[in-house]
């Protein structure tokens, strides 16, 4: 198979760099393609999508009217804008690199993960709760995910948030209950729009780094 | 001259004669025939209850000297009903269309405005010149949370109506049915068809926005259709048709990810492949390829003229042997 002489060619590069004196020793461990992560974050997101969908409804149906009707559509006050949101002009988000658009993927679903994490502590539901915490696993699963994606192509992980998990970066707390429930909602819409996004980014992505690529990680020892 | 004057179905039109006083000595007419004077009430034309029949041109004569004193056309109408308005996104990430019609006729002029407002911006919705009661927006960005608020106002002489449309970017993406749907036989292969198509020519970025396919397909004696879902490629073939059995075939497309399924394909059929049956003679030999042959439905036999070498299924030579005795039983009434 053409993978054979692939592999020959690998081990034969691993063996010539491992003997080489003067470069560190390198630990060579071949891992199966970036093409393959990236299948799996693009089906992690589409069942993300389907769980928020439930989760989104029941909610807004806690928040209460008018949040739960399907026409409300409120204007984004300037509060709204910490949670980063997918919105993107088409011409740049066609020209995004693959590191850039893996990045931003990453940046957002961190940040937005955050988030999510206050807003379950503060729910007074415990059924709501449990969803929650179940939604924030899967989403932690989507971040890791991205990350690994990002590690086997050689990109650098974006920093990660600061601030505690328990607290989102930079949030000044809303000023009234009806504020409060803005936020959510706003979230939850920056949150459902992302997991469409990223469908698409990961398509454009999948396109790029064909599933039977076999990638040579290479790691610095003591570096 | 040039003077136009709407009035609603059903209601009561009195229409005076210029300046003429009310029992002044006038004639009326309209499209250019008299109008009995029993419409009359003095100079006053009196319609009541008009209809759209009523509508044309009506003019007033003063009685002596035949001078024009006063003509209007009339047009019978209705004010707008709510109209009906569509907005659908076939070519995504591009823009979307809008498209709008009245439900009912109102038989007189009508002015349609479009208003698209995203937020707190107001786009500009470019009209088509073809077809009319269309018109497109190009977005400026895409993936966006904010929804689109679109506003289509009707109104006439006689009154005006609205409907609005509120949705957001991925709610309205439907592509149209795919193209160039072909179907053929596959050689030596009495159960397989090959589908294949293309993407809409209106969706612009297939690569990055990949679509993906539905097809159905039933033999042309079957009500029940058989479907495939198909997650990429823009062909298939068909394993379990039965054989010797025309079909229809149908593909429809929708994103991978958002949206709606696109409408069905033009329709096409193809039959599969059958061996090229031999020419027969004897009823040995019709025997034969009936046993061989795999479908559970049989062709109906054709019923050719009495021909030597072209005798197909018993039927037809009963028909042979009735000719044939009536020929000559008639023969005999001649000797």
């Amino acid at each position: 198979s053409p993978a054979g002489d692939s592999w020959g060619i690998f081990t034969f590069l691993c063996a010539a760099l491992c003997n080489l004196p003067a470069l560190p020793a390198l630990n060579c461990s071949e891992e199966l393609g970036a093409g393959q992560s990236i299948q799996q974050t693009y089906d992690l997101t589409r069942y993300l999508e389907h769980q928020l969908r439930t989760l989104a409804g029941t909610y807004l149906n806690y928040l209460g009217p008018p949040f739960n009707e399907p026409d409300f559509n409120p204007p984004r006050l300037a509060r709204a804008e910490r949670v980063p949101s997918a919105t993107v002009d088409l011409d740049l988000w066609k020209g995004l690199t693959d590191n850039a658009r893996l990045a931003a993927n990453y940046r957002a679903y961190s940040r937005l993960l955050c988030y999510l994490r206050v807003l379950d502590g503060q729910v007074g539901m415990a059924e709501l709760r449990h969803r929650l915490a179940h939604f924030c696993a899967s989403l932690q699963g989507l971040v890791l995910s991205i990350g690994g994606v990002m590690s086997s192509l050689g990109y650098p992980l974006p920093a990660s948030p600061a601030g505690p998990p328990a607290g989102p970066p930079d949030a000044p707390p809303a000023p009234n209950d009806f504020l409060k429930k803005m936020d959510d909602f706003w979230l939850l819409k920056e949150l459902q729009t992302w997991l469409w996004r990223s469908a698409k980014d990961f398509n454009r992505l999948k396109k790029k780094v064909p599933p039977a690529v076999v990638t040579l990680r290479l790691e610095a020892r003591g570096f | 001259d040039g003077y136009v004057q709407y009035e609603r179905v059903g209601a009561d039109v009195t229409m005076k004669c210029g300046s003429m006083d009310w029992d002044a000595a006038v004639i009326w007419t309209v499209n250019g025939t008299d109008i009995n004077e029993s419409r009359l009430n003095g100079s006053y034309l009196v319609l009541k209850n008009v209809d759209l029949a009523q509508s044309g041109q009506y003019a007033c004569y003063e009685g002596s000297s035949w001078h024009l004193k006063y003509q209007t056309s009339l047009r019978v109408g209705t004010p707008p009903r709510e109209p009906v308005l569509m907005c659908r996104s076939n070519n995504y990430p591009k823009g979307f269309y809008c498209s709008w019609h009245l439900p009912t006729p109102t038989f007189i002029p009508n002015i349609f405005n479009i208003s698209v407002i995203h937020g707190t911006k107001e786009m500009v919705c470019e009209k088509d010149a073809v077809p009319k009661n269309r018109c497109h927006i190009t977005y400026l960005q895409v993936f966006s949370t904010v929804k689109y608020k679109v506003t289509l106002t009707v109104t006439n002489a006689l009154g005006k109506n609205f409907t609005t449309l509120t949705f957001d970017e991925f709610a309205i993406v439907k592509p149209d049915p795919p193209e160039s749907v072909v179907a053929k036989p596959v050689p030596n292969n009495p159960r397989r068809l090959e589908v294949s198509w293309q993407n809409p020519s209106s969706w612009p970025d297939p690569e990055s926005f990949p679509l993906k396919f539905f097809l159905r397909y039933r033999p042309l004696i079957l009500d029940q259709w058989q479907h495939v879902e198909l997650s990429d490629g823009t062909s298939h073939t068909i394993t379990d048709a039965y054989a010797g059995k025309e079909y229809i075939i149908q593909v429809a497309a929708k994103d991978n990810d958002i949206g709606t399924w696109s409408d069905w394909s033009v329709a096409v059929h193809a039959t599969p492949w059958t061996e090229e049956p031999k020419h027969l003679t004897t009823e040995a030999q019709i025997t034969e390829t009936t046993s061989a042959s795999t479908s559970s439905f049989m062709a109906p036999p054709t019923t050719k003229i009495c021909d030597k070498g072209a005798v197909v299924g018993s039927g037809a030579v009963a028909v042979c042997w009735t000719a044939g005795l009536a020929m000559a039983t008639y023969s005999v009434l001649f000797i």
